[in-house]
């Protein structure tokens, strides 16, 4: 469903993505790990053509989409749904006017019809009822919850996570992760997630795919990835600074 | 002394690639601008915030501008006995110069950096990110309403502005200077010409797509969390209104 081939990104100089490969299946939920600043978050933009790369190919269905015309992304990023690190909830405007934005853009629907699809994801992600608050009123954990439902308003095929569980209390993370896995399940959705949090990944990944300095030096499913015999990998699920994996 | 001109170099060559930027919204705006979805109700909801919320200040520059302009303009006149020229040289400093050019200053220290810090703030915050994912162009969307709410309202701004700086005029020319109100009307209807007021009137067109561009291009641009929107208020204050002064020098000798 999604392939990247041989991707290359560099900021200043700076080489972000270093001929990243990639493939990622239909009904999928595959969690990207890597260190913070290492380019995950980029990887993910690429996906969805937020970002241009400088060389290589993002493939959504046998479509290219470095090769396509701003125009043609929009209709192609119309089967996608994302949610930021920290929601990016509008702030002009109420929770259920956020979730309303793209079906009043992108759709006939009625006022009536828009809230009542409100109300059901609302629902969804078990937040009943907060259609008239504003995002400022809210707390990190809700709003996350507030942006998945925007995400999933135009029921798309993929969805992208950046770092759904950072900043989010144990508990909060244990729902996050409860809410990404029944979604998935009863919409049937391609998810990537990107991540540093290892519990929350082998609690919701089918694979696993690991990031470092702008490759991707492991992938595979999440019982191969814990006896996966490379050190970098090891290091990073056990809390190992590089520095000492070297050495010893 | 290389580094001094490295450092020049680098300036002007990032200057002009800001420039060239901004050359490139304007023209991805333009071309956005007409393919419906035309979202009025936007368009005029930032008429609303750049216009009808600036008139108060604007009045107030207004006001106390013409009343200046004529009380210095008397103390010059008074010297050769020119005391009757007061009117036309309020009603034409007021048209052609200052009524544009302040009004635009005005409202880009009050709505430029209103704009440059929102759209600073949605940057960070990645809600110009969830627009595009969203399939809706940001700029068509952001930026598009912005720049022709610009276009329409400051000129508007301006003949309030022209209007409030000459009724200043006249309550210090008249009532404080004790000027014959006939000749003060009488030498300002036969000196100004309709081309002076159009013509100021251009320029204040260009001066409100000048600062709601810059505003959008600065806040769309911004980078590195509360810093950077603070930075971006600032320069989108700072580059805008030198720019109203240059362009002003540039489309006066052009125009006039």
């Amino acid at each position: 469903m999604i392939k990247l081939v041989d991707l290359h990104k560099s900021f200043n100089k700076l080489k972000v993505l270093d001929g990243i490969n990639l493939e990622i299946n239909k009904g999928e939920i595959i969690v990207i790990i890597g260190r913070s600043g290492g380019g995950k978050s980029v990887l993910l933009k690429h996906i969805i053509g937020l970002i241009r790369p400088d060389a290589g190919h993002v493939f959504i269905d046998d479509v290219d989409i470095t090769q396509l015309k701003e125009k043609d992304i929009y209709k192609i990023r119309r089967r996608f749904g994302m949610l930021f690190q920290d929601a990016a909830l509008f702030d002009s405007m109420t929770v259920g006017q956020n979730i309303a934005f793209p079906l009043a853009e992108h759709t006939d629907l009625s006022k009536k019809e828009i809230a009542q699809i409100v109300a059901g994801k609302l629902a969804d992600v078990g937040l009943s009822g907060i259609e008239d608050k504003y995002p400022s009123e809210l707390s990190g954990g809700m709003k996350k919850r507030v942006g998945l439902a925007r995400a999933i308003a135009m029921d798309p095929e993929i969805i992208l996570f950046d770092e759904p569980t950072t900043g989010l209390d144990p508990i909060m993370t244990a729902a996050i992760d409860e809410l990404i896995l029944g979604i998935q399940r009863r919409l049937n959705l391609t998810c990537v997630v990107i991540s540093h949090d290892i519990q929350s990944t082998f609690k919701i990944a089918n694979k696993i795919a690991m990031l470092y300095k702008g490759k991707i030096i492991e992938t595979g499913d999440p019982e191969s990835f814990r006896n996966s015999e490379n050190p970098i990998v090891q290091g990073f699920l056990q809390g190992i600074p590089e520095d000492k994996i070297i050495s010893s | 002394m290389r580094r001094f001109l490295f450092t020049i170099g680098y300036k002007t060559l990032s200057a002009i690639n800001q420039m060239g930027d901004m050359a490139i919204m304007l023209i991805s705006a333009l071309s956005w601008a007409f393919i419906p979805p035309l979202r009025i109700r936007n368009i005029f909801k930032q008429m609303e915030f750049i216009g009808v919320k600036s008139i108060f200040i604007v009045i107030l520059t207004g006001l106390f501008t013409g009343g200046v302009l004529a009380l210095q303009s008397y103390y010059a006149f008074r010297k050769f006995g020119g005391e009757s020229l007061l009117g036309a040289t309020v009603a034409l400093s007021m048209t052609r110069e200052l009524g544009p050019v302040l009004t635009a200053l005005m409202v880009t220290g009050r709505a430029g950096s209103a704009i440059a810090a929102e759209l600073g703030t949605m940057r960070v915050t990645e809600q110009i990110d969830a627009l595009a994912v969203m399939a809706i162009n940001p700029v068509k969307y952001l930026v598009v309403p912005r720049i022709i709410a610009g276009i329409l309202v400051v000129p508007i701004l301006t003949v309030i502005d022209d209007f409030v700086g000459i009724v200043g005029g006249y309550i210090i020319g008249v009532g404080l200077l004790k000027i014959n109100p006939g000749i003060f009307m009488a030498k300002m209807i036969e000196m100004v010409e309709l081309s002076d007021i159009f013509n100021g009137l251009f320029k204040s067109v260009c001066f409100g797509l000048l600062l709601t561009l810059i505003g959008c291009y600065k806040g769309y641009h911004t980078r590195g969390g509360a810093e950077g929107v603070g930075r971006a208020t600032t320069e989108a204050v700072v580059v805008s209104s030198v720019s109203i002064l240059v362009g002003d020098y540039i489309l006066t000798s052009l125009l006039f």
